[in-house]
C-alpha cells in the first residue's frame, strides 16, 4: 500500500490507497514501521492519493511519529479536503509539518 | 447385459459351436462306419452265397454222372459231403443276412429267394434220389437231363441273387469294385467249365451217340470261358494286390495251357467222331482240378476283399473312437474355459462391481475383494483399495471439520450471546430521555455492531450544575466498547467529584496526561451547563465541532477543534463558552454521523446534517433525532454502519429561576 523514493537523501512515502481506515491502519503501521527501523530519520508522507483517514488511520500516524521521536522528521505533504480538516480538528496539524506537496516538503526538510 | 455376461455367453457360444463341428464329423464318421460294416456285410453274404454256388455246381455235376450211370458206388459218400456242404453254405449266407439285421437293404426278400432255392433244391434232390435207387436204374438216365437243367436253374437264381445283394450294396472303392467284377466273372467261368464237367463226361461215357445239339451247348459253354478270360483280363487295368494278380495269372495260365487245349481237343475228337484220347471219369478229374485251381483264385479274390473291408472298417472305427475322443476333449475345454472364465474374470469383476456400487454409495465398511493378481483385475482391486482408503480419509476429515464447524458455531454463538449481554448492559449505561433541573436530554446511540466505543453521559452535580459529555473511541468494536466503558466511568466520577472552582479543561489535561499509552486514544466533548446563568461551556477534545440550534431556528457550530485524549501526553485543553438561552438546543455528535457512506460511497457530511437541522429546527428534539435517524438509513441503503454513531442534544428549558438562585 506504500510506495518508496529516497529523493536527497529523504525518504518520501506515497500512500496509495484512498482510505487509511481501520481495516488499512494496522498494515499502514506495519510498513511505516520498517521504514522508520532501516534507518531513516527524514521521512516524508505523501498523502495527496489519500480522500479519507479515519481515528484509526490517525493513530497509526500518530504511532509512527512516536515511533521517530526527537530525532527524526515526519513531514505530511499533500493532505486535502476531509484529511486536511481532521488534522485541523484534532490539532494534528501542530504536530505534523504540514506542506502541500511533496517539492515543498522535500525543499523544507533538506535546507 | 453385462460384461461378465457377454463373456461367459461368447464362450459358451464358441465352445457349443466347436461341439457341433465335431458331432457332426463324428456323424460323418459313423456314416462312414455303418457304410464299411454293410459293405463287409454284404461281402460276406456273397462269399458264402459264392461258394455255395460253386458246391451247387459240384453237386450238380456230381449227381449228374451218378444219373447217368457213370458215378462210383463209393461217390454216395462225396455227394453227401458236397449236399452238407451246399446246405452249410446256404444257412451260413441266411444267418449272415439276419445277422447284418437292418444293415443291409431288402434283407426280406433276399432271405425268402434263398429259402425258396433252398427248398427247391431239396425237392429236386429228393426227386434225384428216387431215380437213383437201384431198381430205377433205366429211368436215372433219363432224369438226367431235366436234373441238369433244373440244377442249372437253380444255380442260375443263386448267382443273380447275388449279383443283386451286390447291385444293392455296391461298393465305391475301384479296387473292391474290381475285385467284385472279377468275382462275378469268375463265377461265370467257373460255371462254364462245371456244365462242360457234367456235359462232356456224358459225350465221353457214349461218343457215338452224341447229338449234334449237346455238342453245341458244349461249345458254347467253352466259349463263355473264353469270353469270361477276357472279361477278367480287361479288369486288370486297375492297381489289384500283387498275391490278387499273380493268382489271376496263375490260373489263367494254368486253364490256357491244361484245360482249354484238352477241351478243345475233345471237341474235336467228338465233332471228328473220333474216339477220344480220355475217357468220362478222367474227364471229370481234370475238370474238378481246373475248377479247383479257379476256386483257388476265387478264394484270393475274396480273401483280398475281405481284408480290404476289414482295414477299411477298422480305420472306420478308429476313426470314430478319435473324433469321439476329440469330442470329450472339446467338452472339457469348453467346459474349463467356462470355469476360467467365471472364476479369473466373472466373478472378481462381480466383486469388483459389488464394491464399486457399495462405495459409490459411501458405505466404506465394505470388505474388497481379495487379490494379489498382478493382471488388469488386480490393478483395479489395487486402485479400489486406494480409492477406499482415500473415502476413508476424506470422511474422516469431513467428520473432524464437521466437529470443528460445530465448535465454532457454538464458540461463535457464546461470543455472540456475550456482546448482545454487553450491548444491553451499555445501553443501560446511558442515559435515558429525561430532563434535570432545566435542562432536557435525548439522545441517539447506534453501535456498528454490537457494542459501540462511543458513550455519552448526562450528570447533576451537588451544586445544581449539570455536566455532560460525550466520547468517542478510536476503532470500534469490544476494545473500543471497553475503553469507552472506562471513559465514562472515569469522566462520569471526575464530573461528580470536582472540586468547586476547577475549570473544566483541567480534568481534560489530567485525563489525558493519566491515560495509559497502551490504550487507544479518544475523542470527546465534555461540556457543563449552569443553570444559574445562560452560560455553557465545553471542552472539544478532537470531536467534531458541536451544533448550537438556538430558539429562533438558527444554527451555529461552536469550536474549531483540539487534541485527542490519549494521544499525547503534552496536549493542552481550551475551554469554549457560549450562550445557552432558554430553548437553545446543543447538539453533540461522533463522527460517525457525518462519515456514514452511501451506497456510491460519499459520506453524509457535515454539509447535510447542518442543511437537516436547520430544516428541522422547530421540531422537538425527540422528533429531530427520529427524522434523523431515517435519513441516514435512507442514505446508508441498509440498517448496518461502518462506524459507531451517536448524539446527544441537551435543551435549556425555559424555566423559573429555581429558589435557591434568589439568595
Amino acid at each position: 500500500m506504500l510506495s518508496t523514493d529516497l529523493r536527497d537523501n529523504i525518504l518520501v512515502v506515497r500512500v496509495e490507497e484512498k482510505r487509511i481506515d481501520a481495516s488499512k491502519a494496522p498494515a499502514f503501521k506495519d510498513e511505516m514501521t520498517r521504514c522508520i527501523d532501516s534507518g531513516q530519520n527524514q521521512i516524508v508522507l505523501d498523502l495527496s492519493y489519500v480522500d479519507f483517514v479515519d481515528s484509526s488511520g490517525l493513530g497509526a500516524l500518530v504511532s509512527c511519529l512516536k515511533r521517530l521521536g526527537p530525532r527524526g522528521s515526519l513531514a505530511v505533504a499533500g493532505a486535502t479536503g476531509a484529511v486536511s480538516r481532521l488534522f485541523t480538528l484534532t490539532r494534528m496539524d501542530r504536530v505534523f509539518v504540514l506542506h502541500p506537496n511533496v517539492d515543498a516538503a522535500v525543499e523544507q526538510l533538506s535546507a | 447385459m453385462k460384461i461378465r455376461h457377454i463373456l461367459l455367453i461368447l464362450t459358451a457360444f464358441l465352445g457349443v459351436a466347436l461341439l457341433v463341428a465335431v458331432a457332426l464329423q463324428i456323424r460323418d464318421e459313423l456314416r462312414e462306419y455303418q457304410t464299411a460294416k454293410r459293405m463287409a456285410a454284404s461281402n460276406t453274404v456273397r462269399e458264402q452265397l459264392l461258394l455255395g454256388t460253386d458246391a451247387l455246381e459240384s453237386e450238380r455235376s456230381q449227381t449228374y454222372v451218378r444219373l447217368i450211370g457213370q458215378g462210383k458206388e463209393a461217390g454216395a459218400l462225396e455227394l453227401r459231403e458236397v449236399r452238407r456242404q451246399v446246405d452249410d453254405l446256404l444257412n451260413t449266407a441266411e444267418r449272415e443276412i439276419v445277422a447284418a439285421g437292418g444293415g443291409l437293404t431288402n434283407t426280406d426278400r433276399s432271405l425268402a429267394t434263398l429259402s425258396r432255392i433252398h427248398r427247391e433244391i431239396e425237392t429236386l434232390r429228393e426227386q434225384a434220389d428216387g431215380f437213383l435207387r437201384p431198381a430205377d436204374g433205366m429211368r436215372s438216365e433219363e432224369f438226367a437231363p431235366r436234373w441238369f437243367q433244373e440244377a442249372t436253374r437253380l444255380v442260375g437264381e443263386l448267382q443273380s441273387s447275388r449279383m443283386t445283394i451286390l447291385q444293392q450294396e455296391r461298393p465305391l472303392d475301384p479296387v473292391l469294385r474290381t475285385e467284385a467284377n472279377l468275382r462275378a466273372f469268375a463265377a461265370i467261368l467257373s460255371e462254364s467249365i462245371a456244365r462242360n464237367q457234367a456235359l462232356m463226361s456224358r459225350a465221353l461215357a457214349s461218343p457215338s451217340s452224341v447229338g449234334s445239339l449237346e455238342i453245341d451247348a458244349i461249345s458254347q459253354n467253352a466259349g463263355r470261358a473264353e469270353l469270361a478270360w477276357e472279361l477278367i483280363d480287361g479288369q486288370l487295368t486297375v492297381p489289384l494286390s500283387e498275391s490278387v494278380r499273380e493268382s489271376v495269372a496263375r490260373t489263367h495260365e494254368n486253364y490256357s495251357t491244361t484245360f482249354a487245349p484238352l477241351q478243345k481237343s475233345m471237341l474235336a475228337a467228338l465233332l471228328g467222331k473220333v474216339p477220344p484220347s480220355l475217357g468220362p471219369e478222367e474227364w471229370y478229374g481234370l475238370t474238378e482240378m481246373a475248377l479247383g485251381n479257379i476256386a483257388l483264385m476265387q478264394r484270393e479274390l475274396l480273401r483280398s476283399s475281405r481284408e480290404r473291408l476289414e482295414a477299411e472298417l477298422s480305420r472306420a472305427r478308429r476313426s470314430v473312437a478319435l473324433w469321439s475322443v476329440l469330442l470329450l476333449l472339446g467338452a472339457a475345454a469348453v467346459l474349463v474355459s467356462i470355469l476360467v472364465v467365471r472364476r479369473r474374470v466373472v466373478r472378481p469383476l462381480e466383486g469388483l462391481s459389488h464394491a464399486m456400487l457399495r462405495l459409490a454409495d459411501n458405505d466404506l465398511e465394505t470388505p474388497l475383494p481379495r487379490s494379489s493378481r498382478g493382471d488388469e483385475i488386480g490393478e483395479m482391486n489395487d486402485a479400489l483399495r486406494v480409492f477406499k482408503a482415500n473415502a476413508i480419509q476424506r470422511q474422516r476429515t469431513q467428520n473432524e471439520k464437521q466437529v470443528l464447524h460445530a465448535r465454532l458455531r457454538e464458540a461463535y454463538g457464546q461470543l455472540q450471546k456475550d456482546l448482545e449481554a454487553a450491548a444491553v448492559i451499555q445501553r443501560t449505561m446511558l442515559p435515558p430521555s429525561s430532563r434535570l433541573d432545566g435542562v432536557e436530554y435525548h439522545g441517539l446511540f447506534r453501535p456498528s455492531s454490537h457494542i459501540a466505543g462511543d458513550t455519552y453521559n448526562v450528570v447533576r452535580r451537588t451544586d445544581g450544575s449539570v455536566g455532560f459529555f460525550q466520547v468517542d473511541v478510536a476503532g470500534h468494536g469490544a476494545a473500543a466498547a471497553l475503553v469507552s466503558v472506562a471513559c465514562h466511568h472515569t469522566l462520569s466520577q471526575a464530573i461528580l467529584t470536582r472540586t468547586q472552582g476547577t475549570p473544566l479543561e483541567e480534568i481534560a489535561v489530567q485525563i489525558n496526561e493519566e491515560w495509559p499509552e497502551d490504550l487507544p486514544y479518544f475523542t470527546m466533548i465534555l461540556g457543563e451547563i449552569d443553570p444559574r446563568s445562560r452560560r455553557a461551556s465545553i471542552i472539544q477534545a478532537g470531536h467534531p465541532s458541536p451544533l448550537v440550534i438556538r430558539s429562533d431556528g438558527a444554527v451555529e457550530v461552536i469550536g474549531e477543534g483540539g487534541f485527542p485524549v490519549g494521544m499525547l501526553p503534552a496536549a493542552s485543553y481550551d475551554r469554549l463558552e457560549f450562550d445557552l438561552d432558554p430553548g437553545d438546543r446543543l447538539f453533540i455528535y461522533s463522527d460517525g454521523l457525518v462519515e456514514a457512506e452511501g451506497q456510491d460511497g460519499e459520506q453524509f457530511s457535515e454539509g447535510r446534517l447542518r442543511t437537516l437541522v436547520r430544516e428541522a429546527a422547530a421540531d422537538p428534539s425527540s422528533v429531530l433525532l427520529g427524522r434523523l435517524d431515517d435519513v441516514l438509513r435512507n442514505w446508508r441503503g441498509s440498517e448496518t454502519l461502518d462506524d459507531d454513531l451517536s448524539v446527544l442534544m441537551l435543551e435549556r428549558l425555559a424555566e423559573r429561576i429555581p429558589a435557591n438562585a434568589v439568595h
